[in-house]
């Protein structure tokens, strides 16, 4: 009963956290919430597929710049434009999924890392549409469609992302729970077997990292609406990697572990930026730390120790985390 | 000038661009081929190369000294990082650590590396017995893109004979194909394994010395290196070493012809000779299917 009630205290807490906090602090808050998304749809492959991605800004950045030249060119209402930049995300991502899943391991892993390097030099190559190094800058927030503004503030732009977070929280657990994630489950654990058993298991990747860039693609369009601009600096590898740092420390495999991990990353790194220009260190040597010793993230950790009932297989190290819990 | 000369100052210089990223992904592939693991900091290394190179110029004033002493010192952070970190990964199922934990390297590392040298880009220079200028069919041609090639030519052969000729090469060959029997045999394969690390850690930090006086030593030199190193070592085939010279050469010409005709589009043609490859043979020229 007690995950319950802490559930609630939760969720209580995210509504009401826009009024307890100053207004600076709410633009931390936000960009945490962003990156816990982002954390969260790279989940979807490293943690149920199993699929390191080493290139996952690509779909930030492809959510952002389409965000970003929709707003400005066309001056359709802030969440239109949002579901738009999503839809070419995804429309996107389906090529580079069909190529990438041609390999897997670390073929996979520099495959997408090419692809997001290749967006990233593309931004240089076509500065007239991207702007270049300086990026795209001053990016409206044209109202919403039935005359909505209420997002234009930052305590209304803060239940935006929420609702997007918990809205694409729910639509993901539900994919994972759904036969489709079980045959997920199943390439993670022994994909020689799931082939064997009749699936397509590569179908189903090219299904998988569709979703993700599509989350995303998801993230990366509240941000350009939220911070006003789209720099090349969302493609580069270092956004990669640190997306992908914040799934493996959350726990990956668990949906929730790597929103906790984006949310506290970000946070984390604001603060300690200030007091001390070290943060990348501390930053990569708690990443060590988790690798070496508690691969199933910080959300594994809390699982375990609060018995929290796991509904599904639950994941990363696979039999060790479950293991560990049992 | 002819066009004739153009082009052959052009595979020259492509050349010795191929000779610096030969020392990485030698290093990369050999690593990869003996304990299954991929090297995310093999980059950083590279970077360390250059700087520790650069240190020791300065202080021992000696371009040969720098190429002596900084390859050894890090060769032995890398062995020290297989012995410490890696070694406790080996049980684990989950081939995907491996990634991740020499991706923490790699920031931790880079972040040392600015730490201790700072931001600002070194260089101690071109040492002078190599700083001349060669006359190639009245193209002139800087005498120290030369050395590079006749080095990297030289080190190729000298790495192959090591693998082929020597009985410390036939267990690392061994070591690749079958530990278990190896270690049966009677071999210290943990032993095989942090050497082969290490040693793969030197010949990128070769690699480093080398390539700071063309482009100095400066932080972020690490992460295009990388990303070269692993589309030689993905075209060539992971594990193969031959596959490593051969997709240096390609990778190194596709940039320097790709840079002079193209110049933005340099780096997608790279990328595109990678998905060429990896489209017709998933698993490198030279590699095996996986």
């Amino acid at each position: 009963m007690n995950w319950k009630l802490g559930f609630a205290a939760t969720a209580v807490a995210c509504v009401a956290l826009p009024f307890l906090v100053p207004q600076y602090s709410l633009t931390i808050l936000i960009e945490a919430l962003i990156f816990g998304l982002f954390a969260m749809s790279l989940d979807l492959m490293v943690g149920y597929c199993r699929l390191y991605s080493f290139g996952h800004a690509a779909a930030y950045g492809l959510g952002a710049y389409s965000t970003a030249l929709i707003l400005i060119h066309l001056q359709l209402p802030l969440p239109i434009g949002i579901i738009l930049a999503v839809l070419m995300t995804i429309v996107t991502a389906v090529p580079i999924a069909w190529i990438c899943t041609r390999s897997t391991g670390v073929s996979f892993a520099m495959l997408t890392l090419a692809f997001a390097q290749l967006g990233y030099a593309m931004l240089f190559r076509f500065r007239d549409v991207t702007g270049g190094s300086d990026g795209l800058v001053g990016i409206p927030q044209p109202a919403g469609p039935f005359g909505m503004t209420w997002f234009q503030g930052k305590i209304g732009y803060y239940y935006l992302v929420l609702g997007c977070l918990l809205g694409s929280y729910l639509l993901c657990r539900a994919i994972v729970r759904s036969p489709f994630g079980a045959v997920l489950a199943g390439i993670r654990e022994n994909e020689a077997k799931t082939i064997a058993l009749g699936y397509n298991t590569r179908a189903y990747k090219i299904a998988t990292v569709v979703l993700a860039y599509g989350f995303g693609g998801l993230a990366g369009a509240l941000y350009a609406g939220f911070a006003g601009f789209a720099s090349p600096e969302l493609f580069f590898w270092l956004t990669s990697g640190r997306v992908l740092i914040m799934v493996v420390v959350g726990g990956a495999g668990t949906l929730i572990g790597p929103i906790i991990g984006g949310v506290f990353f970000v946070y984390l790194e604001h603060q300690l930026s200030q007091v001390t220009d070290l943060w990348p260190l501390i930053f990569g040597s708690i990443f060590i730390a988790f690798v070496m010793f508690a691969p199933e993230g910080i959300w594994g950790i809390l699982t375990s120790r609060f018995k929290v009932p796991a509904k599904l297989p639950s994941s990363t190290g696979g039999k060790e985390a479950s293991d560990a819990a049992a | 000038m002819t066009f004739l000369s153009f082009i052959l100052a052009q595979c020259l210089s492509a050349l010795s661009q191929a000779a610096i990223l030969f020392f990485i992904a030698c290093g990369l592939t050999l690593i990869f081929g003996i304990m299954r693991i991929v090297n995310f900091a093999h980059g950083v290394v590279f970077m360390l190369g250059a700087y520790a190179g650069y240190t020791a110029q300065v202080l021992t004033g000696s371009f040969i000294m720098a190429m002596i002493l900084a390859p050894i010192f890090v060769g032995i952070v890398g062995a020290a990082f297989e012995w410490i970190f890696l070694r406790r990964l080996y049980g684990r199922r989950d081939g995907g650590a491996y990634l991740l934990l020499t991706f923490g390297l790699a920031v931790v590392l880079s972040e040392l590396i600015r730490i201790i040298w700072g931001t600002a880009p070194l260089s101690a220079g071109i040492p002078d017995f190599l700083r001349g200028i060669v006359l190639i069919l009245d193209q002139p041609f800087p005498l120290y893109r030369l050395f590079l090639i006749g080095l990297g030519l030289a080190s190729a052969g000298a790495v192959w004979l090591f693998l082929e000729r020597t009985r410390a090469g036939l267990l690392i060959r061994a070591v690749s194909q079958n530990p278990e029997m190896v270690h049966a045999l009677g071999t210290n394969v943990d032993l095989v394994r942090t050497g082969v690390f290490g040693f793969g850690c030197a010949l990128a930090a070769v690699g480093g010395v080398l390539a700071a006086p063309l482009v100095t030593a400066f932080l972020g030199m690490g992460t295009t290196v990388v990303i070269d190193a692993f589309v030689i070592v993905i075209i060539g085939g992971m594990g193969s070493f031959l596959g490593s010279i051969i997709g240096s050469v390609l990778v190194a010409f596709v940039q320097v012809f790709g840079a002079y005709y193209f110049q933005d589009l340099a780096l997608a043609f790279m990328y595109f000779l990678m998905l060429v490859v990896l489209v017709i043979r998933p698993g490198g020229l030279l590699g095996k299917e996986d």
